[in-house]
């Protein structure tokens, strides 16, 4: 099982002072969620954990059974969803998850790819051949999510993941989470959305 | 089960080819470029004739040049539409960095034929050894593509105002364009430089590959 | 600060002895006469150009293995240092050329290496200048340093075969034997020394001003 462990780690930028001195511990098995204010690091606290930025004090380890994980063999492990990530404007849903997918040793045949969309609550007739530029937000979330989902990774790391998505989404996003989480994923969420963070078996609050 | 590494490159690749056929603007940049600078060069010499030195010198700068504006998209083109990030998770940097090599090296390539037929119809150059310009271009790109793909990254995650790629990539680009204008005056007519500047050439090559795959991870991966 | 004290006195004393050698005790050499004092002043600024290039590039790997902004500092300074060398040894080249030679600049081998060390310090800078946030700057910077250092043995030793040479039979070719007066040799040797401690002295030097808010 897996476990991110920050040790007095702090973050600035440009001087600034976003947090400092934190310990926190992520275990795998339950649904972690952090909470905070706009503005008080939720997202950065996501970017450190999935180590797409090096703290300016402390370390962040990522560990699964006991051994550390960095670069290459942690990125096969983990995958993440922001608001910020974009699909490849000029492909189109099946040709993005392909690739993203293909990184990661996953083929999806013509089945797998139309239980991986009605997963996610979309319909392959809507996105037949259209590139995913012209996709709405809500769309892109869900496509993001099931390139999450079949990606198979250990570590779930989720920014806002109901954002953009309507009632039914987000309790779809939160059921595949638990469903996640027990089977021994960490799973990590950035929310201000209360629901969210009712569902998580633990909270860490950003100050 | 862990894939082949060339799989993965093949991914990137075709992901680069992909975006590039169908969005003009990846290259319809570059080869305008290339053809104003020689029709104005050839518009101002008039018919005159040019020793093969100063045409070689002449082909490879406008080449140089007319590469920056594919270059300076390898990776600037990602972080602007978004899509860096989602890359940053899913591929690996020997992944990336090889993918879009090759599909900088193919880019290049694609523009050094217009150009060379360009140049000799605008130019009126016979080529005496058109194989031995073959393999000049195709060494030169290459290492244009090598050092260009790495000095694309070196912005990474920041905000860099400009294009520094010209700047930077010009004294990398001296060792192997310096003999590539003696070998290309040799294969327009003019004195025959020795074939070891290929070898010399092919070695940097090699160099400059091997070392931007040393260098590159750590300008993708933040550890 | 000690050691930078017995260097600025070691410095001092080097230069005088060295300036006394130049004007009094070297002959006037083989068909260049007494022009042959600008090279005591060239070479050791051309030497310690490839120094500070060198050394700035060791930093700046070293700053990718431990991370620690100091390394990258010392990278930057001596980038900074070997700038001006490089301006100095190609200014005095090109002097030495047009007296010798009739022209300023002719593009042998090793005139065409001192410009492109200078494109790469160029290069480098404006990377620097470039970039605002300390640590993505100071990694872009080491991994240029360490990717442009690639091109030197390529310059060092091929390039050379391009061309022949205008450059005076150079002393210190690895032609192997030294032809050189020894009063020569000993003043060469030694003003090498004296341009080495002058680069340590101004890096010992810039230690001083660790608060500097930020400088790319």
């Amino acid at each position: 099982m897996g476990k991110i462990t920050f040790q007095d780690v702090g973050q600035s930028f440009q001087g600034r002072s976003i947090f400092s001195h934190r310990n926190d511990v992520v275990e795998g098995g339950c649904i972690t969620a952090v909470c905070g204010a706009n503005g008080s690091g939720k997202s950065t606290f996501l970017r450190l954990a999935a180590h797409l930025l090096l703290p300016t004090e402390g370390h962040v380890s990522v560990r699964e059974a006991g051994e550390e994980l960095r670069r290459e063999a942690l990125f096969r492990r983990l995958s993440l969803v922001t608001p910020e990530m974009r699909l490849y404007p000029r492909l189109s849903a099946r040709e993005n998850l392909d690739f993203f997918l293909g990184l990661r040793g996953v083929r999806l045949t013509d089945e797998d790819y139309e239980a991986l969309l009605a997963r996610v609550g979309l319909r392959g007739s809507e996105l037949r051949d259209t590139w995913a530029g012209a996709y709405s937000t809500g769309m892109c979330q869900r496509l993001k999510l099931a390139c999450l989902f079949a990606s198979g990774a250990a570590f779930w790391l989720l920014d806002e993941p109901g954002a953009n998505l309507d009632a039914e989404g987000s309790a779809m996003v939160l059921r595949e989470a638990r469903r996640a989480a027990e089977r021994g994923c960490v799973v990590l969420l950035a929310t201000n959305d209360p629901r969210e963070e009712a569902a998580a078996d633990e909270v860490i609050s950003m100050a | 089960m862990k894939s082949s590494p060339w799989h993965d490159v093949r991914l990137v690749f075709l992901k680069e080819m992909k975006s590039a056929l169908r969005f003009r603007a990846a290259w319809a940049a570059m080869l305008m470029f290339a053809l104003t600078t020689l029709a104005c060069v050839s518009l101002a010499v008039q018919g005159g004739a040019l020793s093969p030195r100063l045409l070689a010198a002449l082909y490879w700068t406008v080449l140089f040049f007319a590469s920056m504006a594919g270059i300076d998209r390898v990776f600037e083109a990602e972080d602007s539409s978004g899509t860096l990030l989602a890359l940053r998770v899913y591929g690996s940097a020997d992944a990336v960095l090889f993918g879009k090599l090759l599909y900088t090296f193919s880019l290049l390539l694609a523009l050094a034929i217009p150009l060379t037929l360009a140049f000799l119809l605008l130019m009126d150059v016979t080529v005496a050894e058109p194989l031995l310009l073959l393999l000049l271009v195709l060494l030169g790109c290459f290492g244009l593509a090598a050092a260009g793909t790495l000095v694309a990254a070196l912005g990474l995650g920041a905000s860099v105002r400009g294009s520094l790629a010209p700047i930077l990539l010009m004294p990398l680009m001296l060792p192997i364009f310096l003999p590539a204008i003696f070998v290309t005056a040799g294969a327009f007519g003019g004195e025959a430089a020795s074939l070891s500047f290929l070898l010399g050439m092919g070695l940097y090559d090699a160099v400059l590959t091997v070392g931007a795959s040393v260098l590159f991870p750590y300008l993708w991966y933040a550890d | 600060m000690n050691v930078k004290k017995t260097l600025g006195i070691l410095l001092a004393l080097l230069t005088v002895a060295v300036l006394y050698a130049v004007f009094f005790l070297v002959p006037p050499a083989e068909g260049l006469g007494y022009y042959v004092r600008i090279a005591f002043f060239h070479i050791p600024m051309a030497w310690v150009s490839v120094l500070a290039f060198l050394l700035s590039a060791w930093w700046g790997a070293m700053y990718l293995r431990r991370r620690d902004m100091r390394f990258d500092a010392l990278s930057a300074r001596s980038a900074k240092l070997g700038f001006l060398f490089v301006l100095l040894a190609t200014g005095s080249g090109a002097v030495f050329s047009k007296l010798t030679w009739g022209a300023y600049w002719n593009w042998d081998p090793r005139q065409t290496t001192i410009f492109v060390l200078l494109l790469i310090y160029g290069a480098y800078l404006t990377l620097r200048a470039a970039m605002g946030e300390a640590r993505l700057r100071a990694r872009a910077s080491a991994v240029y340093a360490l990717f442009s250092f690639l091109t030197v043995p390529f310059l060092v030793f091929i390039l050379p075969r391009l061309y022949f040479s205008l450059h005076p039979s150079p002393v210190i070719n690895g032609s192997g034997s030294i032809d050189m007066d020894t009063s020569m040799l000993l003043t060469l040797l030694a003003s090498l020394a004296d341009g080495t401690l002058l680069y340590a002295f101004l890096m010992a030097e810039g230690k001083k001003e660790p608060r500097k808010e930020e400088t790319p």
